[in-house]
């Protein structure tokens, strides 16, 4: 882009997506009435219910799986409620940031802290994108796997969906498409359904946080690690605050950047219970699902929730890597526009944003290509995945508390001093179960000891 | 001084379009200001660096549990 001459400014297509967005906005808000109201609430709200629905990704969702299962109708079920709040905690700071400062979080980081500290939070999200992308390519390959679909048609079909949906060029219609297959995530609910749970089990459990079948050993811990990387991950603060950018919202819109990021917590809350619930029966009946994946959980649960009931979780597990595969690869084209300082928007048209877009199709390309390779572990990278998102959360947490409590960038919407104290509890919490999943590993016998057994 | 708008990159730029520019979006919004201004760099005190690098070694340190984990589990 070049400068017609010294204080010239040029505008891009960009911008003028941007600004006819934005010119909705500022039509709907300037009118009365509830109605108006509604419609400037359906303008605004996307990146958070997107974020949150899209970190019920494929791992995730296979977690909540094993999580009821292994479990039951327990301490985990107020467990995920708490994990869903962390993440509210977190992400209304990114709300804030790119709200104020119309920046992605990838650039402020490369900005304020240099490159030295910027590349080693690059590094993290990047390493933890990709092996995430992978695990969503196995969770499309087992959803589909269900329906008798060939893993190359599973895995090639699903990089076709994401071509198409960024080939419209414009963050707006992208947005609409993803949040309407991300809606897909509630297939859990009517699953769980089927399953008639115990519903007096399921208030005992919100009240009492218990039972905890087993105690504190390093399978609770695994499962522990695995539901909170489940819900509380790096890409997520990338993600929205570069989406919020992207969407142009401005510090008059940071309340209904809250509603919505409560509303996809909400939403992905129900989710995320109602796969627990959903598993539970085999929990009960005593069944093994120590090495379960996908399409063997759908399989197993057939008889406790019918064949349709079995269908719609293998299509649930199928959705949730789709829509994740789309927002966590965005997240890493984001991520790397904004730091090697090119065009980064859905609303390029592809010649102005090749690097954007190929980063992001790469990324998807490499991911599937590697599900497909015989002999791949994949078991031990979904896994692995979780616990490694939990891991990188601190560091990342880090910068984002700087960065919100910094005053020449965020002036007056810097953090009060309730929301720090939050945000530094959900950092303790997450430090504190990184280190009971080290004990667990290097010393299993003081984490026995831990638990009183 | 008032910014003098140019349709730059795009091409098919109409009076509307540059209407709506001028009217919806701040003006750090626009993609040629942002290219063009960044946030500054800031000085990290002693104790936030003592932090950043704790952080640092706290995952190298557990990436290297993750991995004698998945070692271990391999065998």
């Amino acid at each position: 882009m070049l400068p017609a001459s010294p204080g010239d400014v040029q505008i891009t297509h960009e911008d003028i997506d941007r600004a006819h967005d934005r010119e909705r906005v500022w039509a709907t808000r300037a009118q009365r009435g509830l109605r108006p109201r509604l419609r400037l609430l359906w303008l605004l709200i996307g990146p958070g219910v997107l974020v949150m629905l899209g970190e019920n990704d494929g791992p995730s969702m296979l977690s909540y799986a094993a999580t009821g299962a292994r479990f039951g109708i327990g301490f985990f079920l107020p467990f995920v409620v708490l994990t869903f709040c962390m993440a509210c905690v977190v992400q209304e700071m990114t709300v804030r940031l790119g709200a104020a400062t119309h920046r992605g979080h990838a650039e402020l980081i490369f900005d304020r802290f240099g490159p030295f500290w910027g590349w080693f939070s690059m590094a993290d999200l990047m390493v933890g994108n990709f092996l995430t992308l992978v695990t969503e390519f196995v969770a499309i390959r087992a959803g589909l796997g269900f329906f008798g679909v060939r893993p190359v048609v599973a895995v090639l079909g699903a990089l076709c969906v994401l071509f198409v949906a960024l080939m419209t060029h414009r963050y707006w219609t992208w947005e609409r498409i993803t949040l309407a297959a991300a809606m897909f995530n509630l297939v859990f609910v009517p699953v769980a359904l089927l399953s008639h749970p115990h519903w007096g089990a399921v208030s005992r459990a919100l009240f009492t946080w218990r039972p905890l079948p087993g105690g504190l050993n390093q399978e609770t811990v695994l499962i522990l690690l695995a539901d909170i990387g489940a819900t509380v991950t790096p890409w997520m603060l990338f993600f929205q605050q570069s989406a919020i950018a992207d969407k142009g919202l401005t510090t008059r819109d940071i309340r209904f950047g809250r509603f919505d990021t409560v509303l996809g917590a909400a939403l992905a809350t129900l989710a995320a219970a109602a796969t627990i619930l959903a598993t539970a029966p085999l929990f009960t009946h005593h069944m093994t699902a120590a090495n379960f994946e996908a399409a063997e959980f759908a399989q197993a649960l057939q008889p406790f929730v019918g064949r349709w009931g079995a269908a719609l979780f293998a299509l649930g597990i199928f959705e949730a890597g789709m829509v994740a595969a789309v927002t966590i690869s965005t997240s890493s084209a984001y991520a790397f526009g904004e730091v090697s300082r090119r065009p980064h928007s859905l609303n390029l048209p592809f010649k102005q944003g090749k690097s954007f877009y190929l980063v992001l199709l790469a990324e998807a390309a490499a991911a599937a290509g590697l599900v497909l390779i015989p002999g791949i572990p994949l078991v031990y990278i979904v896994l692995v995945v979780n616990v490694i998102a939990v891991l990188a959360m601190p560091p990342a947490l880090l910068f984002l508390y700087m960065l919100v409590n910094d005053r020449e960038i965020m002036g007056e919407l810097v953090s009060p001093l309730w929301a720090n104290m939050l945000a530094l509890g959900v950092v303790v919490v997450l430090i504190g179960a990184g280190l009971l999943f080290g004990i667990s590993v290097i010393a299993p016998n003081a984490l026995a000891a831990l638990g009183g057994r | 001084m008032e910014k003098e708008f140019d349709h730059g990159t795009a091409a098919d730029v109409s009076r509307e379009d540059l209407d709506a520019v001028m009217t919806s979006l701040e003006p750090d919004q626009l993609s040629f200001e942002k290219a063009k201004h960044h946030c500054p760099r800031r000085k990290l005190t002693r104790i936030e660096k003592v932090l950043f690098w704790a952080l640092r070694i706290y995952l190298v340190f557990m990436f290297g549990v993750v991995i004698y984990q998945v070692w271990t589990g391999a065998r």
